[in-house]
């Protein structure tokens, strides 16, 4: 029982730059439980590296529309 | 079999109404000691979708406004109430710790950018930015030394944002707390996360913008006011 991985390329197709702030703040911030009572982690580890580049392409977005 | 999906830690039990979960579950507690876990019963963990993202943020929205100190939960679904129980009695001083540095606050972001785009070499400071490392007699130093100067370097270079540094002063009034998440995928040099007095985000703002021009080789973006998520650490 898992968490189906997150697309991270709807997320870049959003290009929703409080979406890119709520992905970052709640799939990398926040409390942690630790140990192995926690579940439903699984395929967000992917995210975490694919993060900055999502925020990268916020910024370029916000470019376009300035 | 049922799961526990947790949305936060607070400080106590809120009185009202909490409303649903993602999933349209109602909200419960796990309590242990003076630490209170807001939970909601599942029978799958949810997927990480945007949608359930934007949930997740929106139930913890709400019991910021009935919990003076909240510490955001990252997205995660738990075995059952008494492991839970048992993290939280093992984890209750560090919990107690942080819900007395975010109680009355709320977080803002700043992330900060490369001024010429993703094409742009990275930027590296100057030794001479960097008081007590004088970055031009390294050469003169011993290997053991030198390699320890460097080191020293290394770790001052990693916990600031230089470009910064004329903005800080400005803000001082406002921030409580800070961390720094350097970045590695040009543009995006860094992201701070400042901890402010809950109502004060407008100020933070105002103050971010009309210092800009303090700012060189940067750009930024403020983000906010959320749930203190960067200072949720344990």
């Amino acid at each position: 029982m898992s968490a189906k991985p997150l697309d991270t390329r709807a997320l870049l197709d959003e290009a929703d730059a409080s979406l890119l702030d709520l992905v970052d703040n709640v799939l990398t911030k926040g409390v942690v439980i630790d140990g192995e009572i926690i579940l439903g982690l699984a395929g967000v580890d992917l995210i975490y590296l694919r993060l900055g580049v999502i925020l990268c392409a916020a910024d370029r977005i916000l470019k376009r529309l300035e | 079999m049922s799961r526990l999906y947790l949305y936060a830690i607070v400080g106590h039990q809120p009185v009202s109404p909490l409303g649903a979960g993602l999933a349209g579950e109602p909200l419960s507690f796990v309590a242990a000691g003076d630490v209170v876990a807001v939970v909601g019963e599942m029978e799958d963990p949810p997927p990480a979708t945007p949608e359930a993202i934007r949930g997740h943020d929106e139930v913890v929205r709400r019991l910021a406004e009935f919990s003076d100190a909240i510490l955001p939960a990252r997205f995660a679904t738990v075995q059952d109430a008494p492991a839970l129980m048992e993290w939280l009695a093992a984890t209750a001083v560090g919990l107690g710790e942080a819900l007395r540095l975010v109680a009355g606050r709320e977080q803002m972001t700043l992330h900060v950018y490369d001024m010429g785009g993703p094409d742009m070499a990275p930027h590296t400071p100057p030794p001479s930015a960097y008081p007590g490392e004088p970055g031009a007699r390294l050469e003169a130093l011993g290997p053991g030394a030198r390699y320890l100067a460097e080191r020293r370097r290394h770790w001052r270079q990693k916990e600031r944002v230089p470009e910064l540094e004329p903005l800080r002063p400005r803000l001082d009034a406002l921030v409580t707390a800070e961390r720094v998440e350097l970045r590695a995928t040009p543009p995006l040099r860094a992201s701070v996360y400042h901890l402010i007095e809950r109502g004060r985000s407008a100020e933070y703002r105002d103050a971010v913008e009309a210092n800009l021009d303090l700012v060189a080789g940067v750009r930024l973006r403020v983000s906010g006011p959320w749930a203190p998520y960067a200072f949720a650490a344990v």
